[in-house]
């Protein structure tokens, strides 16, 4: 599989189809994966594939908008390249997507509890609630030859959890979530490496006027997070990079999927499967639930 | 003063006793503003609890307002705005409703009552459904209590 990627990644760049290719490489711990930027056709060697590339690489495209761009996409990646696509942030023409076939990728903080001598191979929990293994767009498709571990699919309920935590009661909800933000130091990994996440200036860097509070403190911790999930409803497409980001472990997945089951349940709208389809908040139907409103 | 009215208890008492409900308001200015206004000239009876925010559309609100409001301590938020179709912009309400939607089923899912989040479509000649939307939105949060969660220190 890697040799045709990298046969695929040569190509383009020696037949100057792309400037530049962007894909995984080797970090130097020899575990554990890095995004590399390849230019020459030659550094293609460079390039690997296997479970360890848990790196969503459209966020990279915005750097380089205006040039064209070749770029390894595993289905979640292919779905934010939609949602890009969708809001006009990319060119077609100016991306060359390779997709490859996903099996699932590894959970590395869970690599570290599970002991040698288990067959599981420590699969990331956003894999589990994934459907497709191929992207829902792309130029070219690698397959995988042969039989690999799958990530074990919720077969019932992918909002399960969130259905769980719904039927607590407030006081209950407050606490936990009071908990979870109240460790947030407000690095905003979870907006650097969100592919979506591409406004020039953020609410959250904005002073005039000061939308969030500054200070450490819970009230601009819910405010941020709040915030943050707010502009992805409806674009978030459960590539789990913020929650996988996130120094301090706040479960920011359970927030963005409570916001997906919502749309789908009131929308029917699924983010990231069709660049032709309209932005949830930028359209409207005449039938949209009101029943909350007097 | 006596000493008796200094003290923690007493005062304690006092303002569980007197606290009233603050409530912010968003209104349209085309419909629910005036309608509010109408309410005014029409001399009718609602609670004082209610500050508002004019704004050219419910449209225009932006989920910030609404949480800012909430994490300084005001009690009650209403969003009001045009009936749909009678949008003075055509569908400044239609995004609003949808983007409402999702920030109310959130706020609930993040323990916030759903009380202290509203929405109401009030055209600029329903000045008794205006007088009657606030009357029952500060007994309801009257009933939800004040708005403490996000105090410093607790």
């Amino acid at each position: 599989m890697i040799d045709r990627i990298k046969k695929k990644a040569e190509e383009l760049l020696r037949t100057k189809q792309v400037d530049l290719i962007i894909g995984y490489k080797r970090a130097p711990d020899g575990v554990s994966v890095a995004p590399v930027f390849i230019d020459k056709a030659e550094e293609t060697k460079e390039l690997i594939w296997d479970t360890y590339c848990v790196y969503n690489l459209s966020n990279y495209l915005k750097d380089f908008r205006g040039r064209k761009i070749g770029i390894i996409a595993k289905a979640c990646d292919a779905r934010s390249i939609i949602v890009l696509l969708q809001e006009n942030q990319l060119k077609r023409k100016d991306i060359f997507i390779i997709g490859v076939e996903c099996s699932g990728i590894v959970d590395e903080k869970k690599l570290l509890s599970i002991s040698p001598q288990t067959s599981e191979l420590g699969f990331d929990e956003r894999c589990r609630s994934c459907k497709p293994s191929k992207p829902p767009i792309y130029d070219v498709l690698i397959v995988q030859e042969g039989q690999r571990p799958q990530a074990p699919r919720l077969e019932k309920d992918p909002y399960g959890s969130v259905r769980k935590s719904e039927a607590k009661s407030i006081s209950e909800k407050f606490k936990l979530w009071q908990e979870e933000f109240s460790r947030c130091i407000r690095c905003y990994a979870c907006r650097q490496i969100c592919p979506l996440c591409y406004c020039p200036r953020c609410v959250a860097d904005q002073t005039q006027p000061s939308w969030l509070s500054r200070a450490h403190s819970f009230r601009g911790n819910f405010t941020w997070n709040v915030t943050r999930a707010m502009h992805l409803a409806g674009r978030c497409i459960d590539c789990g990079e913020c929650e996988r980001a996130c120094p301090v472990g706040i479960p920011l997945r359970d927030i963005n999927k409570k916001i997906e089951k919502d749309v789908k349940e009131l929308f029917n709208y699924e983010a990231g499967l069709s660049a032709e389809q309209k932005a949830l908040l930028s359209c409207f139907d005449k039938n949209d639930p009101e029943d909350f409103i007097r | 003063m006596t000493a008796t009215e200094g003290s923690p208890e007493r005062k304690r008492g006092k303002d569980k006793k007197d606290w009233e409900p603050r409530i912010v308001g968003f209104l349209c200015k085309w419909c629910s503003y005036a309608g509010a206004d109408l309410a005014g000239t029409s001399r009718l009876q609602y609670p004082p609890n209610i500050r508002i925010v004019r704004v050219p559309c419910s449209g225009r609100v932006n989920p910030l307002f609404v949480l800012k409001c909430l994490v300084n301590g005001i009690d009650g938020v209403l969003v009001s705005g045009c009936h749909i179709g009678d949008c003075h912009y055509s569908e400044g309400n239609f995004y609003a409703r949808r983007r409402f939607v999702i920030l109310k089923r959130l706020l609930e899912y993040l323990g916030i009552d759903p009380r202290r989040f509203q929405m109401s479509w009030i055209s600029a000649s329903e000045g008794d459904k205006w007088a009657r939307v606030v009357k029952e939105l500060v007994e309801e949060i009257k009933q939800a209590g004040p708005n403490t969660e996000f105090r410093k220190g607790i």
